[in-house]
């Protein structure tokens, strides 16, 4: 059986790597400009989603370990994210948690691929601070086809319980990865996109453990060992 | 504790030998305060002694510093290249690697990645030696190139860095190669013995001696170990073939794993014997030549065996009444006192006297950083530099004493001034003679020191001299400097005429009686490495007083007498049940280890209402008692520690050192859990909204979580997930694989006993079909988390998404398809010794082990036979022998899938080389270990969970390629990277898309809270286990 893939996601995952190696600070320097293009609410979601982003995964982190050994945690992108909205739900709050939901999944790394008018409107308002394919819009029509991609890391929505179950259902289905499913169903609240640790759900992690004496000499550990108190 | 003084008694060696190996042990990791509160006693001078001593010290300072020619040429690098700046490591870093990487493009990249961050220029003729400025690649590359830069702007600041970038890679390759012979030539007395000796002469005219050292690396196969002792062997020949007719004659020193592939405690009988007859048929030619033999000390695991193997060799007619067959002692061990009282009484009561070099150490920073990893008691060495001088000096004390010098001919190992001089005043004091000791220095260091002390002192000085080529010993001599010459060494304080003398003569028992702590406070001890929670701790099963006990204790559960039934517990009550499936040990089948009796899907459906009515108080239990419970749990287990070893042996077929690690690995989730528990779900956390409010967030429990863990990490993995689930505030179902239910059924017990209420957690052994289904299907299951194949976790994912009810977080930790990316910087024999442990440990059975070993093109020739050979090096067998490397396959399905893939690798790959099977091996489930040459990982359709190896070859040119096709196999786990490279290194982990990089070292092992695990892609969804994003998955977020 031949595998169609989507365009998108294909355009997506070739600048996937690029944008993930940017960092939190690099990538928080670009999006930042495009806030200016956002309603006063949308623009103050998306801020708090980059500082957020700043605070919780915006350094690496130097884990505690034996001497001579070097290691560092680190958040990366998970790769293609599908941030849309279940037809038939609007309102001002909708668009603001779906700003929440983009600049959540842009930050943390990944591409993202918005849906429909309003996906198109903040997609226009992105695309010129970010390199081209990071954001891209589809269709209604062609979401479906999105979902179905089996490289998809994972989908962003708001919707309701029914929805979120019915998705959640459809995903499970694929063959390949886990895809992710990352559901806002107080759609009155916005709690889950507001919180302090939506954006994990966006990220991957990556240990990096470093042999400091692979090559002999531990200068730090000999210091200590003739350092007066 | 072992009296000090005590050893001051002549009647001391009349003790019966055995009494006085008995002391040697329980010293091993000593604490320290105690042990040098002894030790202080026998290093204590009088004020007489004292102030002889400094004057002594003082004298020879100012001397030598007032000798034009005071530096010698190492000391010279050292001084302009201090190894406390970045251009001295760099330097280093470069003489270690480049001499022997074959390929120009790996050679240049390497040059430029260490000279492009260093300030290379700013050295440039600082140095009046030849030697130093010949070093600096300035005056290396040609005057007219440097001219060229030079008259341009007329700033070398950035020279080097401009010029690496802008003259042509060869020219600057060569330069460097160029660099590296003459410091090869430098730290390497001769390529040859006869080489050495002609080049030594002009030391011996002066009084000195030698004692010549084929260094080099460790073997790892019986080819290098025959290739060493051919070495030694025609060393001994041309040594004896000397005709320098005056002053003392020079001596062999060997390096005792270089002789034998598995130098190690777990070899004892190999080593007992083989190593014997090679180290003996050593002695007989150097006897027969009279070219005395000097074993080296090597680390502290194998201190008491080579104490055994020097026994034995000493005992032996071919050693009796030679009275040239000595052995290295290390001051810096904590049990280097008694050793010596020891090999006294042994001379003594054989008859004869040894010669002994007293050395410092040169392991120092490894053993600390062994000790922290392995969770060990102690550390085995000092903590403090003047704490090994006050260990060398109490043992001079005993070493010069009449009733040993006897039987002991000290032979003082040190470039310190100061201990020399102390040394000497000692001798003075005890009426030994300068012919009943002798003091020994490194080719190349402490030259003046020694210069002056032969020309004060009629006393035989022995020069201790590398000999090889410079491609192979360059390496091994730049690390061991590394390891000894930080910026507070003696040696490069004595040369540096801005340190005052004063500091230089302290006497180390004025400074270690000055400090607050006899123990170094810096230098925390294993139990306490992590500042917030306990460190687990590992037994040595390598030292003597620790393995015996221990051993003692495992085989309490190891009779067939004593077994285990598992039985599904909910509400705390054990169930029967009538299905029952019978556990026998993987290792042989005939021996039953217990029975299970399995749970079905009313049991299920009960223990998933029981915890849902439960959970709502648990959520409630303040975080901080939820997190004592798992503290309490690693503590039970510490306890039990034995029947869990025992039990992971009988039901896992999990090795003696996996076993350990296993219940350590366990101990460390418990604690590290607790930890995270109290620091985020104790109290809200208080942060502004995007809408710019203040608000609260609080982590709280989501309900009934399961758990279903795999057989490979029986204890620490299941452990991990409930003790996770249950510290985030939920009530947990588990269920562990069906081949270990035994081991997590104890764990629960302890669980339990531990606090944790019985109708929070339940545990439901048995199947996917009888247990996994019924509870992946129960709608009150609010999340799971899972370790195990990517189709399993795929089918689970479904069955939960299918109930009709609210998503739930599922946290799965599946396979991998690993590879390790080498270089041609790398060194060959730590690579090869991280492939084999990555590939074969565990039997390969570890989701982080290495599959696919990715070797460069240039070097492949050389890797890859040693691979073989160190494989053949590897002792399959019964789990619970020390001498095992790796046990049996889990049961028999995995088994023949292995063999079957071995039988298609066969065809379709190059069969690299196969370890040995026992002949009972038809008792177990036993795969051995397999490597095999193929083309690409594209050969490789899914992980093969076992000890099969598989190594590609790739051009340097072709990495990225390589990242790629690893990164679209989708799986993304583990990878290793061996190179000197650090831009190589960067790259690699910028691209790779996988969960854990290891540089440099092994890909497995990870360790809770250090190295947080996990996988991406196909590899699993995260979060890592043991790390500081997990717990969160496990609850919600409230925003209150």
């Amino acid at each position: 059986m031949t595998i169609v893939k989507p365009i998108q996601i294909e355009v997506a995952n070739q600048v996937f790597e690029a944008w993930n190696q940017l960092g939190v600070a690099g990538r928080v320097a670009q999006l930042e400009k495009a806030i200016f293009g956002l309603t006063h609410e949308q623009a103050n979601m998306a801020k708090w989603q980059l500082d957020n982003a700043r605070h919780e995964i915006g350094e690496a982190v130097v884990l505690p370990g034996p001497t001579g050994e070097s290691n560092v945690l680190s958040t990366h992108g998970r790769g293609v994210f599908l941030t849309t909205v279940q037809s038939g739900i609007a309102g001002d709050l909708v668009s603001v948690g779906l700003v929440g939901q983009i600049f959540a999944a842009l930050v943390a790394g990944n591409p993202v691929i918005t849906v429909g008018p309003e996906g198109q409107q903040i997609m226009d308002t992105l695309a010129k601070f970010v390199p081209e394919g990071v954001v891209q819009n589809v269709a209604e029509s062609a979401q479906d086809s999105i979902i179905e991609a089996t490289d998809l890391a994972g989908v962003a929505i708001i919707c309701d319980v029914d929805n979120a179950q019915q998705l959640s259902k459809r995903l499970a289905e694929k063959s390949g990865l886990l895809c992710q499913l990352v559901e806002e169903t107080s759609i009155g609240s916005l709690s889950t996109i507001g919180a302090p640790h939506y954006i994990l759900r966006f990220v991957t992690e990556q240990t990096v453990s470093t042999n400091t004496t692979a090559i002999g000499g531990n200068a730090t550990l000999l210091e200590l060992g003739s350092k007066a108190e | 504790m072992f009296n000090a003084l005590e050893v001051l008694q002549p009647t001391i060696l009349e003790r019966p030998l055995n009494e006085l190996w008995q002391r040697i042990s329980p010293l091993y990791s000593a604490d320290e305060e105690l042990w040098l509160t002894e030790l202080l006693k026998l290093a204590e001078p009088t004020d007489a002694q004292l102030k002889a001593s400094t004057d002594a010290a003082t004298t020879l300072i100012e001397q030598v510093r007032k000798d034009d020619e005071s530096m010698s040429m190492i000391d010279s690098l050292l001084l302009e290249y201090s190894l406390d700046t970045k251009e001295g490591i760099l330097l280093m870093c470069l003489a270690e690697a480049l001499m022997r990487v074959p390929d120009k493009e790996t050679a240049d990249a390497f040059i430029k990645d260490r000279l492009s961050v260093a300030d290379w220029a700013s050295h440039v003729k600082n140095s009046d030696s030849f030697f130093v400025n010949a070093s600096t690649w300035g005056l290396l590359l040609t005057g007219k190139i440097v001219t060229m830069d030079e008259t341009k702007d007329g700033q070398p600041a950035n020279l080097i860095n401009r010029m690496v970038n802008r003259v042509s890679e060869p020219v600057i390759r060569k330069a460097m190669n160029q660099a590296m012979k003459i410091m090869g030539h430098q730290f390497v007395l001769g390529r040859s013995i006869s080489e050495a000796l002609s080049r030594g002469k002009s030391y011996r005219d002066k009084g000195y001696t030698y004692s010549f050292d084929m260094l080099g690396e460790a073997a790892l196969t019986a080819a290098d170990a025959d290739k060493y002792l051919k070495s030694y062997e025609q060393a001994i020949e041309s040594v004896g073939k000397d005709t320098y007719n005056k002053g003392h004659r020079p001596t062999i020193s060997i390096k005792l794993s270089a002789l034998h592939p598995r130098y190690e405690v777990g070899c004892e009988e190999r080593v007992m014997t083989e190593l014997f007859e090679s180290v003996k048929g050593l002695i007989q030619k150097a006897r027969a030549l009279n070219v005395g033999i000097t074993i080296d000390a090597e680390e502290a695991d194998r201190l008491e065996l080579s104490l055994h193997l020097f026994e034995k060799l000493f005992r032996d007619e071919s050693t009796k009444g030679w009275g040239l067959f000595g052995l290295v002692v290390q001051a810096y061990s904590k049990r280097c006192l008694p050793v010596l009282n020891w090999l006294a009484a042994l001379a003594k009561d054989v008859g004869d006297r040894i010669p002994l070099r007293l050395v410092k150490g040169a392991y120092w920073d490894s053993e600390i950083k062994l000790c922290q990893q392995r969770g060990l008691s102690g550390y085995p060495v000092y903590t403090r530099k003047e704490s090994t001088d006050v260990s060398y000096l109490a043992c001079a004390n005993f070493l010069l004493s009449a009733h040993t010098r006897q039987w002991i001919f000290p032979q003082f190992a040190s470039h310190n001034a100061h201990t020399i001089a102390t040394i000497a005043t000692i001798a003075e004091n005890l009426g030994a003679t300068t012919n009943e000791y002798e003091f020994q220095r490194l080719h190349g260091m402490g030259d003046a020191l020694y210069n002056r002390l032969i020309k004060d002192k009629d006393v035989c000085v022995r020069i201790y001299a590398p000999v090889g080529s410079h491609k192979d010993l360059l390496p091994y001599l730049v690390r061991r400097l590394l390891e000894n010459g930080a910026n507070s060494s003696f040696v490069h304080r004595l040369v540096d005429a801005r340190c005052p003398i004063s500091e230089l003569v302290d006497h180390p028992v004025t400074t270690l009686m000055s400090r607050k702590t006899l123990r170094n406070p810096f230098i925390n001890l294993p139990k306490d490495m992590f500042v917030d929670r306990k460190n687990s701790y590992g037994p040595n099963i390598e030292i003597e007083s620790e393995w015996t006990p221990f051993k003692a204790s495992v085989d309490a559960f190891m009779g067939a007498d004593t077994t285990w039934t598992a039985y599904p517990i909910v509400g705390g009550e054990n169930l029967e049940t009538d299905k029952v499936r019978e556990v026998n040990s993987p290792y042989d089948h005939s021996l039953n280890v217990g029975k299970v009796y399995w749970s079905n899907t009313e049991i299920v459906n009960k223990a998933i209402d029981t915890a849902d009515a439960a959970f709502p108080a648990w959520s409630k239990t303040p975080a901080t008692d939820r997190a004592a419970c798992l503290e309490r749990m690693a503590e039970l287990m510490e306890e039990n520690y034995a029947e869990l070893v025992a039990i992971c042996h009988r039901e896992a077929g999990k090795t003696i050192q996996d076993s350990i690690d296993e219940v350590r690995e366990a101990v460390d989730f418990c604690n590290y859990y607790a930890q995270q528990v109290r620091q985020n779900f104790a109290a809200p956390k208080v942060f502004t909204n995007f809408q710019g409010k203040t608000q609260q967030s609080q982590l709280t429990g989501r309900g009934v979580f399961a758990c279903i863990s795999p057989w490979n990490f029986p204890l620490a993995i299941f452990t991990g997930q409930v003790v996770a689930a249950l510290a985030a505030g939920n009530a947990v179902v588990c269920k562990a694989a069906e081949q270990t239910s035994l081991i997590a059924f104890r764990a629960v017990q302890m669980l339990h006993e531990a606090g944790i209420p019985k109708d929070v957690l339940h545990f439901l052994p048995g199947n996917g079909a009888t247990v996994g289904a019924p509870m992946t299907q129960h709608k009150r299951i609010a999340g799971l988390a899972f370790t195990g194949s990517t189709g399993t976790a795929q089918l689970i994912n479904r069955t939960l998404a299918s109930r009709g009810v609210a998503p739930v977080p599922v946290i799965a930790e599946t396979g991998g398809q690993n590879a390790m990316l080498v270089d041609s910087t790398s060194l060959p024999e730590q690579v090869v010794r991280d492939a084999v442990r990555s590939a074969f440990a565990s039997a390969g059975q570890r989701c982080s082990a290495l599959r696919v070993l990715f070797v460069q093109a240039d070097i492949a020739d050389r890797v890859i036979p040693m691979i073989a050979g160190a494989m053949k090096e590897q002792t399959v067998g019964l789990p619970y022998l020390h001498s095992t490397d790796v046990g049996p396959v889990i049961d028999e399905k995995a088994q023949k899938m292995l063999l079957d893939h071995i039988e298609v690798m066969k065809k379709e790959g190059r069969l690299i080389a196969q370890a040995e099977l026992p002949e009972w091996a038809e008792k177990g489930t036993f795969v051995a270990p397999t490597a095999f040459e193929i083309s690409s990982i594209d050969q490789l359709k899914d992980e093969k969970f076992g000890p099969i190896m598989h190594v590609v070859r790739y051009k340097a040119k072709d990495l990225d390629k390589i990242i790629d096709t690893i990164n679209n196999s989708g799986f993304g786990l583990t990878m290793g990277v061996h190179s000197r490279n650090e831009t190589t290194c960067a790259h690699i982990a910028n691209r790779a898309r996988v969960g854990n990089l290891y540089v440099n070292r092994d890909q497995v092992g990870a360790v809770v809270g250090v190295q947080p695990f996990g996988g991406q892609g196909l590899s699993g969804t995260g979060p890592k286990a043991g790390g500081p994003h997990y717990l969160p998955r496990f609850a919600k977020e409230q925003l209150v």
